[in-house]
């Protein structure tokens, strides 16, 4: 198993697909993360679309992005409502602003004990389910193998 | 620049409230028809307003089923003979528009009367946010960020999303938010028809169990439900019905796009948001000169408090202070009864009933006819409806 790959901890909801979403999915059943990038503008967008939202043009790539990112808001669930998370509790999930601008419900794994908080650098991990991976983000970790910098304040 | 305002294409006073009836608002359990709710309601609006059945010609329900009643049932089962019918699904965004629509149709002779009517029975959905619900369904979330795969399946998590992100840029904290909370019960407690009926403290409020943090079950609003029907006219039949007519004096709808983010108001930066945009909106402010008034004539302010951070993000998004302020702003009974601003005079979602914001409008409409008593700001005369998605009414008294 490569390095940003996770197994799943137990089955989950599968994804919605969708024509203009399924792109999305199949790169991350392949480990990569994978966005709608315009020909025209340049620039990235989510959620998934048939067009972009932020110049019109009908012209885009499905274009790998960095993986990196930074929560930009985090919350934890202390109920589930979904069965398959009843032994998950409590349970972070965040809003992660990608490096190229738009951001992704994620939930936060392999904290490692530091707790996570706005601010954190972020990086994607591929969670491997039967029939999807999910994509989801870890406290980026330093070459040296030593604890990500905790924001300050 | 905001174009200036054409009084040729102005509604201001052209259509009033003339009747308002609620049912009794409780949690009540699933085999509970939303129907029976909205009979109650309607026998009090028709008394309230001195109308016949026969004459409500126009029908818009803001949820249908399984929560609430289709337009075509209700108009079938209630023995109505309706000319305009329209059915929107609902969130409290979507009820300045709903009257606005209302305004609109009796305004060009569409109808008559028109009945705007919300039935609900919460239970009826279970618990909102398991499996099975609609939202989920949707292809790139629900109204709420819905992700399944994530956990994040309920709204809760979308305004918890929201209020994080909130605390965090402007060092609020829960404690503050809990103040919201307390104010509004405040209110409640002065309205028999209220659910809530014992005090809050910030105390009892920061013990209370968290739901998805940080927010705590009190900072959520209620699934008590029930019905309220609120009776819209043109204003020339409004001044023939049994109590002084509500005008409706300016109107702002619903608004969509990637500015817009559940729980939130433009320029908070969740979701898509871009978080330099600024807030308020020329354009939304264009409410005010439309209704005849400046913002300082509002005498109360009437909000969506599906959660109680997003009364923050409507008292922002609306300009009554300035962006990262409104956490201060609630604070020392600047919006209780009695403050600066009053907000939610009879307890809103967080405590009288969730009736999607209509349990709101039946008491702006009984505040500015002078029947709330100990609940009355003294001498009202104009307030508004307004929320953090945009939508927004004036009301004024006859």
């Amino acid at each position: 198993m490569t390095a940003n790959v996770i197994a799943a901890p137990h089955p989950k909801p599968a994804p919605t697909i969708s024509a203009y979403n399924k792109p999305y999915w199949d790169a991350a059943r392949q480990h990569e993360l994978r966005l709608q990038r315009c020909a025209e503008c340049g620039r990235f967008w989510a959620p998934p679309g048939p067009i972009c939202p932020l110049c019109f043009s009908g012209e885009f790539t499905w274009e790998q992005a960095s993986g990196q990112g930074v929560i930009t808001s985090l919350v934890t669930f202390h109920k589930s409502y979904h069965p398959e998370f009843d032994n998950d509790l409590p349970l972070a999930a965040a809003l992660v602003e990608l490096a190229e601008g738009p951001r992704l419900i994620t939930n936060i794994v392999q904290a490692d004990g530091t707790p996570p908080a706005s601010g954190m650098p972020v990086e994607v991990v591929f969670e491997d389910h039967a029939d999807f991976s999910l994509p989801q983000f870890r406290p980026v970790r330093p070459a040296s193998g030593t604890r990500p910098p905790t924001p300050q304040g | 620049m905001p174009a200036a305002i054409d009084d040729r294409y102005n509604l201001r006073d052209q259509t009033a409230i003339v009747g308002v009836g609620n049912s009794a608002f409780a949690r009540r359990t699933p085999e509970v028809s939303p129907l029976s709710l909205v009979v109650d309601a309607m026998r009090m609006a028709l008394d309230d307003a001195g109308l016949r059945r026969e004459q409500i010609d126009g029908l818009l329900i803001n949820i249908g089923t399984p929560m609430g009643v289709d337009y075509d049932q209700t108009a079938e089962a209630l023995g109505l003979d309706i000319r305009f019918a329209d059915q929107t699904w609902t969130h409290g965004r979507q009820l300045g528009t709903v009257l606005a629509h209302a305004a609109m149709a009796v305004y060009f002779g569409l109808a008559d009367y028109v009945a705007c009517v919300c039935g609900l029975n919460w239970s009826r959905s279970g618990t909102v946010g398991a499996p099975g619900q609609n939202q989920d369904d949707r292809e790139i979330g629900g109204a709420h960020y819905e992700n399944p795969p994530y956990g994040v399946s309920s709204p809760g998590g979308a305004y918890a999303l929201a209020a994080q992100r909130y605390f965090d840029r402007y060092g609020a904290t829960s404690a503050d938010l809990a103040e919201v909370c307390v104010t509004i019960r405040n209110h409640a407690l002065l309205n028999p028809l209220a659910t809530m009926k014992k005090p809050l403290t910030v105390a009892d409020h920061q013990n209370s169990r968290l739901i998805c943090e940080p927010l705590h079950l009190f900072d959520y609003c209620l699934t008590a439900g029930g019905a309220c029907v609120v009776i819209v006219s043109r204003a020339d039949r409004a001044v023939d019905c049994a109590k002084p007519p509500v005008y409706l004096s300016g109107f702002s709808a619903l608004h969509a796009g990637r500015k817009e983010a559940t729980g939130a108001r433009p320029g908070l930066g969740v979701w898509q948001q871009d978080p330099d945009e600024a807030v308020p909106d020329a354009r939304d402010l264009q409410i005010y000169p439309k209704a005849g008034v400046s913002q300082a004539d509002i005498n109360g302010f009437y909000t969506y408090d599906a959660m109680s951070s997003v009364v923050w993000m409507a008292l922002e998004r609306w300009g009554f202070c300035k962006p990262g302020e409104a956490w201060e702003f609630t604070k020392n009974g600047r919006i209780g009864l009695g403050g600066e601003l009053p907000v939610n005079t009879s307890g809103g979602l967080l405590s009288e009933a969730h009736i999607s914001s209509w349990n709101q409008i039946c008491e702006i409409t009984r505040q500015l006819r002078g029947e709330c008593g100990p609940r009355q700001i003294p001498d009202a005369q104009f307030l508004q409806w307004g929320t953090n998605r945009g939508d927004s009414v004036v009301f004024r008294r006859a």
